[in-house]
């Protein structure tokens, strides 16, 4: 257990010192401030605009904004966040292989799993501590601004699009143990992510590919209820825990 | 006991086979020179004693204990030293150290004697910058430090002069001179003349296997040639020498060197009699490693 957490010690130390950790913070918080600021300054934008919107035949009557409007913009910028975050971390393995600085540490007697199981809880914590940060700052303008009590099923849909961002983890961990480079690592984990997404075009299979979890739009909306992603959200679970069992089994072999 | 056994090790990348059944026994407390060419197969050797290559064949056993590819047990008895060891560059070399000494299992107490004896053994004892800042023969200091930080058992070391000037050589190979009291070391090199200031055994590798294998001394006695060198008065007579008799090479304007079992130190003397051939100097030559080494490779 020691060197495992000399190893996540040594992980975080590098999210730091890299500025890593500093970059996706400003990343999460800027866009948890932008959620509010948007819908606040929608009807003084449009109001701004009214006159070149009356020339062209639109008419702009009062436009009142809610709570609701910044949960919309939440969702609608999440996936921006889980990219900037894929991109970033994507050489948390590569750059180790590339480097050899790996070889040192196992040579030091650290067993091969363990490389694997720090790495991965700190990208999920790193995931954790910035989603919730953005959601917390978006959640906190929201109360004071207007009132969150008329987004339903807030918690579950946002609570399902942060298990859909560690399915991303998962995917993208378990591709940077079979691969050697950051940009392999960001087109596989990228792939399968859109392969997922077309496989929901399907209707018969919507229900069940992972990334049902990021329509929080419908639940907040109440045109969908959350038991309605169940099966969406244990196909995610289940997956992202075989994505480290197989990194694990992957690492093992791999040639350092 | 031999602290290190590799034996009957095959290992083939596509198809060039780098090693072709290599046995080798390192004894306890030796250092012990693993002498080959570029390429010879050396630092694939030295990978898969770490377990991190896996053998298409053979079996090798760490203090007695066997290696197993991916897995890490018997590292906690080796101390590695890269050719160009890799660093964390967000580091400074007492914060690696302490990292170092976490993986082994080292306790806190223990470790921060230990880090501030290696630091000054290597001289990066004032050192507080980062690690992304050093030169190479700071980072190979640091190297030794970090691989001798849990008192190994064996050091391996591969190359780990090959980038260096003389000065920096020098205070690598009086480091492990110095660490041979607690340690056996395996020092993997193609610069003979290090494995001279400092091995008490010594093996040739060559195309895979280990084609000569012993302490200096035994390899001296078995492999040495009796070369003379011979000093004629004028360039002249040396293209006489060289015109009538096997052997003869030509090693100066007037200076020739022959082995004997080309040409008989008898058979030269009598012709330089014959001939009044003036000699300005007739002596046998020791060979060095790097003929030996020539000699053993058949070049």
């Amino acid at each position: 257990m020691k060197a495992l957490f000399a190893f996540i010690r040594k992980e975080i130390t590098e999210q730091i010192r890299s500025g890593r950790l500093w970059l996706l913070l400003a990343v999460f918080v800027f866009f948890g401030i932008m959620n509010p600021a948007v819908a606040k300054l929608t009807p003084w934008l449009l109001e701004l605009l009214a006159d070149s919107l009356a020339e062209s035949g639109m008419t702009v009557t009062d436009v009142t904004v809610s709570a609701m409007d910044s949960w919309v913009q939440f969702f609608k910028n999440a996936p921006i966040c889980l990219i900037v975050f894929a991109v970033v971390q994507s050489g948390v393995f590569t750059r180790e292989y590339a480097s050899g600085t790996l070889v040192l540490s196992l040579t030091k007697g650290l067993a091969r799993y363990k490389v694997v199981v720090a790495k991965a809880a700190v990208l999920f914590a790193l995931w954790t501590a910035c989603y919730f940060m953005g959601f917390a700052i978006t959640y906190g303008y929201n109360a004071y601004f207007w009132d969150n009590s008329v987004a339903q099923s807030l918690a579950a849909s946002v609570f399902f699009w942060w298990v859909f961002g560690v399915w991303v983890i998962a995917l993208s961990v378990l591709f940077s143990t079979l691969f050697q480079t950051n940009t392999q690592v960001l087109v596989a984990t990228g792939g399968s992510a859109f392969a997922c997404y077309l496989l929901g075009l399907l209707p018969k299979v919507k229900r069940v590919v992972p990334t049902l979890l990021t329509d929080g739009n419908a639940l907040i909306y109440g045109t969908s209820d959350a038991q309605a992603y169940t099966v969406a959200l244990i196909v995610a679970a289940v997956t992202a825990v075989a994505c480290i069992f197989l990194s694990l089994l992957a690492f093992n072999k791999k040639q350092l | 006991m031999d602290m290190l056994c590799i034996s009957n090790l095959y290992k083939r990348f596509g198809d060039k086979e780098v090693l072709r059944g290599l046995q080798l026994h390192v004894p306890q407390n030796s250092i012990y020179g693993f002498v080959g060419k570029n390429g010879a197969g050396k630092t694939t050797a030295m990978k898969t004693v770490l377990g991190l290559l896996r053998a298409d064949a053979g079996e090798i056993t760490v203090n007695g204990e066997r290696v197993v590819y991916g897995q890490t047990e018997t590292n906690r008895y080796i101390g590695y030293l890269p050719d160009v060891p890799a660093f964390y560059p967000f580091m400074t070399a007492r914060e690696y150290l302490l990292f170092c000494g976490a993986l082994t299992g080292m306790l806190h107490a223990e470790l921060e004697g230990r880090i501030s004896e290696l630091l000054a053994l290597v001289g990066l004892d004032g050192e507080t910058h980062r690690i992304k800042g050093f030169s190479r023969g700071m980072k190979q200091r640091l190297g030794i430090a970090q691989a001798l930080l849990g008192k190994p058992k064996l050091l391996i070391c591969d190359e780990p002069t090959s980038a260096l000037d003389p000065v920096g050589r020098k205070e690598i190979l009086d480091i492990l001179l110095a660490a041979r009291e607690q340690t056996t070391v395996l020092l993997s090199t193609h610069i003979l003349s290090d494995v001279e200031r400092i091995c008490t055994d010594i093996a040739f590798l060559h195309e895979g296997v280990i084609a000569a294998s012993g302490s200096l001394a035994e390899i001296r006695t078995k492999y040495r040639r009796n070369l003379y060198r011979i000093e004629t008065e004028e360039a002249s007579q040396c293209e006489l020498l060289i015109s009538h008799l096997r052997g003869m090479q030509r090693v100066g304007e007037n200076q020739l060197s022959f082995c004997e079992e080309d040409c008989s130190l008898r058979e030269v003397l009598r012709f330089l009699s014959e001939e009044s051939i003036s000699v300005i100097r007739l002596e046998r030559e020791e060979p060095g490693l790097e003929a030996l080494f020539m000699e053993v490779i058949g070049k």
